[in-house]
Formats: C-alpha cells, structure tokens, sequence
C-alpha cells in the first residue's frame, strides 16, 4: 500500500514541479496544467492519443520489469525495440502473428547477446545492453540508408509494412496486446515455478544457486523473455502506427521504459498504470508545444523527475 | 550513559519490544539475554539510533555502535579500504599504503588479532569477518558498544580474547553491552544482566545469579538446557568436522555439494546463501520445489510453520522479517521435507537459542535415525559431542583421521590449534 502511495505521490510531485516550471517561460502554472490535462485526456482525440504513446511505454516498462525482478540491468530497451521493429518489417509479408513473432524474436535474440557476453566473459549488462542500442541504432540507420530505402529513394526511410495491425475503432489492436502481456508477465511471476525462480535469483542469487536454480540458465531466460517483450513493442508500433521505420523510430521509448518500470515500482500490472501516466504525460507535452509553445522536451524532464522522487522516497524508507 | 524509558516498537501485528526502560551506564558490561525474536536486537538497534521507536523515549551520551549479528562489510574490499569506510565519510586524497599503514594502527590499537588487511573481505572466513566488525566499531570510539551475538563464529579462544577486550574498553569507561543467549558466557562476562522475552524484560538482576534461574527466565516452557544426549551410531552417520572457522570448511562443503547437487544444504550464511530477504516464507519454503503453485504452496507453509512452530504471522510474511532461530527453521524444513540422503549443515546453530538449538539438533538426528548421512561442520564443540557418531577435525584444509567422540575429546584441542 505505501509502495503505491510512494509512487502516487511520484507521478504528482513530477506534474506539479513541471507546471511551475512554466513560470520560468511566463505562464501561470494552473495554465499549464489546465493545456496537459486538456491535451492528454481532455478529449477523445487527446485520449486515443495518449492510448497510443502508452502502448509502447507498458511493453519497454514490462521489458525492464522483468529484467530488473531477474536482477539483470537490461537497459537496452531501446535497441531490442528497434531490431525487433526492424524484423517485423522484413516479416510483414508472412502475416501480421509472423510479423510480431519474429519482432519477439530479435528482441529476444539482441538481448541475448549481452547475456553471451556476460557469460564469455562477464561483460556487465548496464554496458553491453546500453552499447547494443547504438549498434541498432546504427544498424537501422544503414538500412534505411541503403538495402531497405524506399523504392522512390526520397527519404531515408523504409516502404510501407506489408500488413498492419488491425483497428479496434480508431485505435490498433496493439493496446489489447500490450495489456494481455502485462497479465502475462504478472502470471508468469507470481503464478509459476518460472517466476518463483527467477524473483530469488533477483533478489538473492547466492540462495537461489544453493536452493538449485541454475542462477546462470534463469538469468539468460529472464532477458531473452525481457528483450522479446521490448521487441514485441517495436513490432507493435510499427505495424500499429508508423507503417514505415526510418532514422528516429524508437525515439527514445526504450529509455523510458526503465521511469516507466520504476514508477510501477517493478510490478507488472501497475505497469498498466505507470505508462498511461507517462503516455499522458508525453501527448500532454505535445500539446504544451503547440499551445504554449514549451518544448516537449519538458516529458523527459517529467521522467526524471518521477525517478527522483521515487529515489528520494527509497532513501526515506531504508534510513527508517 | 544511555537510557531509555517505556520504549515499544511493532512490525506489522507483532509487539516487538513492549514498554521497556532500562539504563546502561558508562564503564559497566551489561549482557541482554533472550531466545531469538524475544526482542534484544530490536531494542538495541534503537539504542542505537537504527530504528525509530513507535512509543518512549531515548537518551544517550555520545556515540552508540551497534555490531551486528549479520555483517555489514563491502566485500569487494579489502579490510583496509573497510575500515577506512568506517573511520572517515568526508573527502581526502589517500594512497593505498597509506590506508593500509592506518588500518594495521586501527587494529592494533583496538587489542583485536587480524592480520593480513590487504585481503578482501570477500575472502575472509566468518570468524574473521565478527573480527573486523568489531575493529571498525572500536575504531569510531563509542561511549556504547552493542555486540550482537558475537560470539557465535568464535571459538573458546577467540571468545576469551574477546573478553579481554571487552573488560578492557569498560575499564576505559566505555558501556559495553553483550548480546547473547549463551549462558556459561553471560555469566562469565557480564556485570548485569537482563533476560527478555517476548519484547518485555523479565529479569533484570547483577551476575550472581544462577544458570537455572536465567534459563528458566528466557524458555517459558522449562526446558533442560545443556543436557544433550551424546550421539550414539545408528543406520545413518552424523560426522562432525571440527575446526576453527577460516580452516578450508567452506570448500569442503562447496566441493561435496557440488559432486551431490541434490544433497540438503544448510549453509553457514544463513541471510547469504539461505534465505530470500525479501520473498515470503512460503516462497522460500518452495524454492527447492519441483512445481510451484500459490495456493498450494500457501497451504503447505501453513502447516510447515505449525510443525516446526516457526514464530511469524503466516505463509505471506517475508523471510527476511524473522529472527535468525525462525529463518533457520524455515531453511531446515525446506532441506529436509524431501527426505535428502545426504545433509551438509554448517554451523547449523550459529547465533540460534537453547530452543532452536535443540530443535535443529533433534531434526538433524531424527534425519540421521532415518538413514541419512550428515557432514556437521561446526567450531562448536559442544554441539559437535552432542550429535557426532565420528568425529574429524579440520586445519589449514586437512582433515584428521576420523575419531571416535570419546577419543577426540582428548585430542580435538591440540588438533583444532594444530599443534598435533
């Protein structure tokens, strides 16, 4: 109960630090706050708007999730989603499940790389994962460049996908897919053997390795599932929608998938809420842009602001 | 001086310390007595300003260290840099040598035997770990020093030189007070003692009392401390490995778990390799499961905790939130419900009370009278004599010839020191 609390009190303290920040640009703070709420949820269009920023944030949320229940510091979200777009891509032609499927895989596959590295030669993950994103980062930037560039050779971006996520009203059916995995992944913890060993050896991997885990096994699962995740997040937004991947495609949703894990407090399921938060916050900004011509940039200061707090709360807590 | 008046605190629903006032004056060793979960560390954690009191108050001249039961030492260290951590906070530029050169001064003036303070701390035995625990508190000069169990890793000698120190910082008028729930040494030791249980102090009286009357003071169910039946060969062996910590146990027992992964363990560091922290009891009582279901794993811990009368709220309570009798309970029942062949127990018994003592033993050999052969690596002697069908002793990572427990209790003082 108080971990909630902690993070209400988070996300609040996060929006009400962004609103006086406005008075350094001039404009009254209840103003400010009046433009985020109006356009994140005050209308239907605002809403759809903020569903679809958050679709992305709960799978690179979930991805981290459970990276972090593991005790691995994957923090290359943002690589694994843009493989995993990248192979949805080349995939789409086989079928929208196809399509998805191999998005899980190259997520899967990519983050797996660091794990090989950590068990070659004990390669910290906070360093491959994070150098991994570049490499995509490049790797996608070399593609859009050169083998995949569209046939009008115009812009340095891919042709429309094969296929595309099919539409619940105005909305892809992305969101239900996100949500499904965020009941799946809280299953997956709390429900099954699986779980159960791979919390323990988050939390202690010298117990678990004694109790007969194989702590090395578990941890390679709990990131190739953590990278799948994150893959499954660009395949979505590709399919769901952009149609199309070019230079700035992930934009950053790997990264704030670790705010949005970390607000959830690393729960599964208040992950759901933790990205509607930041989805909000993120189309909220867009609008602040618009009307009040403040850099949306002021989103990311958001993010930083929650993980602040929530550090800040910690800190309060164990000194108690 | 430090006293505290009419101070309570709870966890959850459970009263762990109820209303005590007690004062400790400077220069005098005072010993808290207790089964584990009567409330001794928790009282003397807010003591020493760790914990915040739901209710009373506290008042304290100067400096109140408290060393704990469970080390809180930087691994990756060595005992050098550990102890420089303890002695400054701020900012200084330093050298390796430097820190070194300090760090010799610091345990040499502390009276304590460490050698060696270029190694990490991550190599050190246990009994060398409580060592440099201790130096570090001695080293930031407290008018109170709270020793939590000290004396659990150490063997007789070490025990006495521990003593020595002790009686040496009240004659420099520092309060010392002495954790523990071994009688013999309270008795030894202390110049008051007070008895806890169940969060309350029942006894508060000056060191001439009785065994008997202390030891009814701490079991409310009168128990017969001390009086354990020696080991008598059965079907299944119970080997103790003797030795002073530190002498190559741990790798025996790595090397024997590893040739026999589905051996029972109890290991030697209980919060290390023993239990989940933060996962509840039930959690960690499945851990070694084959399959895991909630609800099921739920029930079972129910009745685990009814059997092996495990002192918590329920199955959903964390592991970590017990009292080191009642984790170790909770490891005992997860080793050996599957009915292992093969049980490896370190130090089963370290820092546990009469009662969790002698419930460990008693699960050990009816295990034993079941068929299973036992490893007990222990440094306690006494438990070693109480359970032992053979004894061998370990030093520098040698292993004696085996010995009747008749005849190592000759010859198992002179081999422990390596003088044989």
């Amino acid at each position: 109960m108080t971990r909630a609390l902690v993070a209400v009190l988070a996300a609040a303290s996060a929006v009400i630090l962004l609103a006086l920040a406005g008075l350094l640009f001039g404009h009254s703070p209840i103003e400010l706050l009046a433009i985020l709420a109006s356009g994140s949820i005050g209308s239907r269009f605002a809403l759809e708007g903020t569903l679809l920023k958050s679709v992305p944030l709960l799978l690179t949320g979930l991805s981290v999730v459970i990276a972090f229940r593991a005790g691995v510091w994957n923090i290359g979200g943002e690589g694994q989603f843009l493989v995993g777009a990248l192979a949805a891509l080349l995939a789409a032609r086989f079928g929208v499940l196809a399509s998805l499927l191999a998005a899980m895989l190259a997520g899967a596959a990519w983050a797996s790389i660091a794990t090989a590295m950590r068990l070659w030669r004990n390669a910290p993950e906070v360093l491959t994962t994070i150098l991994l994103n570049f490499t995509a980062i490049h790797l996608l930037g070399w593609c859009v460049n050169g083998p995949l560039r569209e046939r009008a050779a115009q812009y340095p971006q891919t042709d429309l996908a094969a296929v595309a996520l099919p539409a619940i009203g105005s909305i892809h059916a992305g969101v239900v897919l996100a949500i499904a995995m965020s009941v799946a992944a809280w299953w997956i913890l709390y429900r099954t053997t699986e779980g159960l060993r791979l919390r323990a050896t988050g939390f202690n991997p010298f117990a678990a390795r004694w109790a007969g885990i194989r702590v090395n096994a578990q941890l390679a699962r709990a990131m190739a599932m953590s990278g799948a995740v994150a893959g499954l997040a660009g395949g979505i937004e590709l399919l769901g929608v952009t149609h199309r991947l070019f230079e700035r495609f992930a934009s950053g949703y790997g990264y704030s998938g670790i705010a949005v894990a970390l607000l959830a407090q690393l729960h599964p399921l208040a992950t759901i809420a933790s990205a509607a938060f930041f989805g909000a916050l993120v189309t909220g900004a867009g609008e602040l842009q618009r009307t009040a011509n403040i850099s949306s940039a002021v989103a990311t200061f958001g993010q930083a602001v929650v993980i602040l707090v929530l550090i800040g709360f910690e800190r309060v807590r164990a000194s108690r | 001086m430090l006293h505290l008046a009419h101070v309570t605190k709870h966890f959850g629903t459970t009263r762990a310390v109820d209303d005590v006032s007690l004062t400790i004056r400077a220069g005098e060793i005072v010993a808290i007595a207790g089964e584990n979960g009567a409330g001794k560390t928790t009282l003397m954690r807010i003591a020493a300003g760790e914990l915040a009191a739901d209710a009373g108050t506290l008042q304290r001249e100067g400096r109140a260290e408290l060393v704990h039961q469970h080390f809180l030492l930087v691994n990756e260290l060595t005992i050098a840099e550990n102890i420089a951590f303890a002695r400054h906070a701020g900012f200084r530029f330093t050298t390796r040598r430097m820190l070194e050169r300090e760090a010799e001064e610091t345990i040499a003036a502390s009276g304590i035997d460490l050698r060696g303070v270029s190694r990490r701390v991550g190599e050190l035995s246990v009994g060398e770990r409580s060592k440099l625990e201790l130096i570090k508190a001695i080293s930031r000069k407290p008018s109170t020093l709270i020793l939590d169990e000290p004396t659990s890793v150490l063997t007789p000698t070490e025990t006495e030189d521990l003593f020595r120190v002790m009686r040496r910082l009240a004659s420099e008028n520092t309060a010392v007070v002495f954790i523990s729930h071994k009688l013999p040494e309270v008795l030894a030791i202390a110049e008051r003692i007070i008895v806890m249980r169940g969060g309350r102090v029942v006894l508060e009286s000056a060191a001439n009392v009785s065994a008997e009357t202390l030891a009814n003071a701490m079991v409310a169910s009168a128990g017969q401390p001390g009086n354990r039946e020696t080991g008598q060969p059965r079907n299944g062996e119970i080997l103790a490995i003797l030795g002073v910590t530190g002498n190559g146990q741990r790798e025996l027992a790595t090397n024997l778990l590893d040739e026999q992964p589905t051996a029972a363990h109890i290991p030697e560091d209980r919060t290390r390799d023993g239990i989940v922290a933060q996962m509840t009891i039930a959690e960690n009582l499945a851990l070694k499961a084959n399959r895991w279901r909630p609800c099921e794993a739920a029930q079972h811990a129910q009745r685990t905790i009814a059997r092996y009368s495990i002192r918590a709220s329920g199955p959903q309570q964390l592991a970590g939130s017990l009292s080191g009798g009642n984790q170790q309970k909770v490891i005992l029942a997860r080793e050996l419900e599957r009915r292992p062949d093969t049980i490896v127990a370190s130090e089963p018994t370290r820092g546990l009370d009469i009662e969790a003592t002698r419930f460990v033993h008693e699960q050990l050999r009816s295990a034993a009278n079941a068929g299973a052969k036992i490893l007990l690596i222990t440094s306690d002697l006494d438990e070693a004599f109480a359970l032992a069908d053979a004894v061998q002793v370990i030093y520098r990572g040698k292993l004696s010839e085996r010995m009747t427990p008749e005849e190592a209790r000759t010859r198992v003082a002179s081999l422990m020191a390596g003088v044989a």
